[in-house]
C-alpha cells in the first residue's frame, strides 16, 4: 500500500481538523488515495522515504499536499522550505492550510514558493465547501508537469 | 709825615682812588648781574619747587588711585578663587550626573531589552491565539454543524435549537478572536501618510455600508470639504467602525439621520459623525474607548467591544484625539482630529 498512487498528502496534526478535511474531501468524492500524516518530520520521511518510510519510492509524488502550517517538531513552513528547495520534490504543488491570516506566514509562504495559501473558514459549510473546491482544483483543474 | 702835604703821593693816591673807585663801579656792576642772575635763579627754583608740588600731588593721587586699584585686584582675586572652587564643585556635580546618566541610559538599555522580550513574548501570544484557539472552535462549529446536517430527523426541536446555540456562540467566539487580533496588529502597523479626499472616502464607506441594510431608510448628510492627511487604509477602518456603529445604534429608530462633517481647526482636521440613535450614558464615558468595554449589552446591540478601541488607536497614532458626547435616546456625536503635519 505505501507504493501506491497518492492523489492527496494531507499533512494536519490536529485530529479534528484533519476528520473535518476528510469529510469536506469524502463527501465530494476527492478522499480516493488519500494519505494523512500528522507532524512536518512524517511528512519529510515520507516525501523522501526515510525513516519509517525508508521502503517507499520516493518517485510516486502526491498530485498536491495540503500542508498545516503550525505543527510540532517540524513546521508547515520548515517543510515547505525542504521541499521547494529540492530538486526532486519542488514540482509538487503545496496548499499551505492555516488557522489565520498572518501577514508573515503569508509572504514567507509565497516567497518559498507555495502554490496556494488558504485560511481555514470558520463555519463548516464554508470550511467543506473552501476544501472541496481545492480538491476539485488541483486534482482535476490544474495540469502539472508529468513526474 | 703827613702824605696829603706830598703833592706827589697825592696825585698818586687820587689815580689810585679813581682806579679803586672803578673797580668799585666795575665790582657792582658785576654784582648787580650776579644778583640779577640769582633773582632769575630763584624765580626758576620756586617754578620748579611748584611743578614738584604738583608733581608730588599727581603722585599722591596715584598712589591713592594705585592702592584702589589693588584692593579691587584683591577683590577680584578673591572672586577668581571662590569661581575656581565653583568650577571644581560644578564639575565635580557634573561628573556626578554623568555618573548618573550612564546608569539611567544603562537601565533604559536593559528596559527596552525587557520590552523587547515582552514585545516576543507578546507577538507569539498572538500569533498562538490566532491558531491555537481558532482550531477547537472550527472544530466544535464543524462537527456541530455536521450532526445538524446528517441527523436532524432524529433530532427533536429543542435539540435542533441547543445546536444552533452552539454554532451561534463559536461563530461569536471567532469573532472576538479576530477583532482581538485585528487590534493587536495595530501596534505594529505603520502609517504610510498620504492626502485623504475624506468627502470621497466617507461616501465610499457609507454606500458599502447601507448596501448591507437595503431595507432601512437612512438619511445621511456630508459637509467634508477638507482632505485629511493620514494612511488611507486605517481611516477607512476608522470610518467603517464609527459609520457602523452610527448605523448599529440607530437600528431602532424609525427615521435615522447621519450627519458627518469636517472642519479645519488650526492645524487640525476635526471629523464628526452624529446620529440620532441610542445615546449613551456619559457617566461610563471613560470606558467607551477601552478595549472590550461595551455600554449596551449584546441583547440590545450586538458587539464585541473592539470598535472604538481600534478607532482611538489608529487616531492616537496619527498624533490626533477621539471624543464623543452623548445623551441616552437621544443620539451620539463622535469626533476625531488628524493633524495636517504628523
Amino acid at each position: 500500500m505505501e507504493n501506491q498512487e497518492i492523489q492527496i498528502l494531507l499533512v494536519e496534526d490536529n485530529k479534528s481538523d484533519a476528520a473535518l478535511t476528510i469529510r469536506a474531501l469524502k463527501k465530494h468524492n476527492l478522499a480516493n488515495n488519500l494519505v494523512h500524516l500528522i507532524d512536518g518530520a512524517q511528512a519529510i520521511d515520507f516525501i523522501f522515504g526515510k525513516g519509517e518510510f525508508s521502503s517507499r519510492d520516493p518517485e510516486i509524488k502526491p498530485k498536491v499536499i495540503f500542508l498545516d502550517i503550525k505543527m510540532p517538531k517540524i513546521s508547515g513552513l520548515e517543510v515547505l522550505r525542504i521541499i521547494k528547495a529540492d530538486e526532486r520534490t519542488k514540482r509538487i504543488p503545496v496548499v499551505m492550510m492555516t488557522s489565520s491570516n498572518e501577514e508573515r506566514d503569508i509572504m514567507e509562504s509565497h516567497q518559498l514558493g507555495v502554490n496556494s495559501y488558504v485560511v481555514k473558514p470558520l463555519g463548516f459549510a464554508n470550511f467543506s465547501k473552501t476544501i472541496a473546491e481545492l480538491g476539485f482544483y488541483w486534482l482535476a483543474v490544474n495540469n502539472a508537469p508529468r513526474q | 709825615m703827613d702824605k696829603w702835604k706830598n703833592p706827589k703821593l697825592v696825585l698818586v693816591s687820587v689815580n689810585e682812588i679813581d682806579l679803586q673807585n672803578k673797580e668799585k663801579e666795575k665790582r657792582a656792576q658785576e654784582l648787580l648781574t650776579a644778583n640779577k642772575e640769582l633773582v632769575f635763579q630763584n624765580d626758576e627754583k620756586e617754578k620748579r619747587a611748584q611743578e614738584l608740588i604738583v608733581a608730588n600731588h599727581e603722585l599722591v593721587l596715584q598712589n591713592i588711585e594705585n592702592e584702589k586699584r589693588a584692593a579691587a585686584l584683591t577683590l577680584a582675586n578673591a572672586d577668581l578663587l571662590r569661581q575656581n572652587a565653583e568650577i571644581k564643585e560644578l564639575t565635580l556635580a557634573l561628573e556626578a550626573a554623568k555618573q548618573e546618566l550612564e546608569t539611567a541610559y544603562l537601565e533604559k538599555q536593559r528596559q527596552a531589552l525587557v520590552l523587547q522580550a515582552a514585545n516576543q513574548e507578546l507577538e507569539s501570544f498572538s500569533y498562538s491565539v490566532s491558531h491555537d484557539l481558532r482550531a477547537p472552535l472550527r472544530a466544535i462549529n464543524g462537527f456541530t454543524e455536521i450532526l445538524l446536517e446528517e441527523y436532524i430527523e432524529k433530532l427533536g426541536e429543542d435539540a435542533q435549537y441547543l445546536l444552533g446555540e452552539i454554532i451561534a456562540n463559536s461563530k461569536k467566539m471567532g469573532q472576538l478572536i479576530d477583532n482581538l487580533l485585528d487590534f493587536s496588529r495595530l501596534s505594529k502597523q505603520q502609517i504610510s501618510f498620504a492626502r485623504v479626499d475624506l468627502d470621497l472616502l466617507v461616501r465610499s464607506v457609507t454606500d458599502q455600508l447601507c448596501r448591507l441594510e437595503p431595507e432601512r431608510e437612512i438619511q445621511f448628510e456630508f459637509d467634508c470639504p477638507d482632505a485629511g492627511f493620514g494612511d488611507r487604509n486605517m481611516l477607512r477602518q476608522v470610518l467603517v467602525n464609527l459609520v457602523s456603529n452610527a448605523l448599529k445604534y440607530t437600528s431602532k429608530k424609525q427615521k435615522t439621520r447621519i450627519q458627518i462633517a469636517c472642519h479645519r481647526e488650526e492645524n487640525n482636521c476635526i471629523f464628526s459623525i452624529r446620529d440620532n440613535g441610542a445615546g449613551f450614558d456619559m457617566m461610563y464615558y471613560d470606558k467607551l474607548f477601552g478595549v472590550f468595554q461595551r455600554l449596551h449589552s449584546s441583547n440590545e446591540f450586538e458587539g464585541t467591544g473592539v470598535g472604538l478601541a481600534i478607532v482611538q488607536k489608529i487616531i492616537a497614532k496619527h498624533g490626533g484625539k477621539v471624543w464623543a458626547q452623548a445623551q441616552v435616546n437621544e443620539g451620539a456625536c463622535f469626533y476625531f482630529s488628524l493633524p495636517f503635519s504628523s
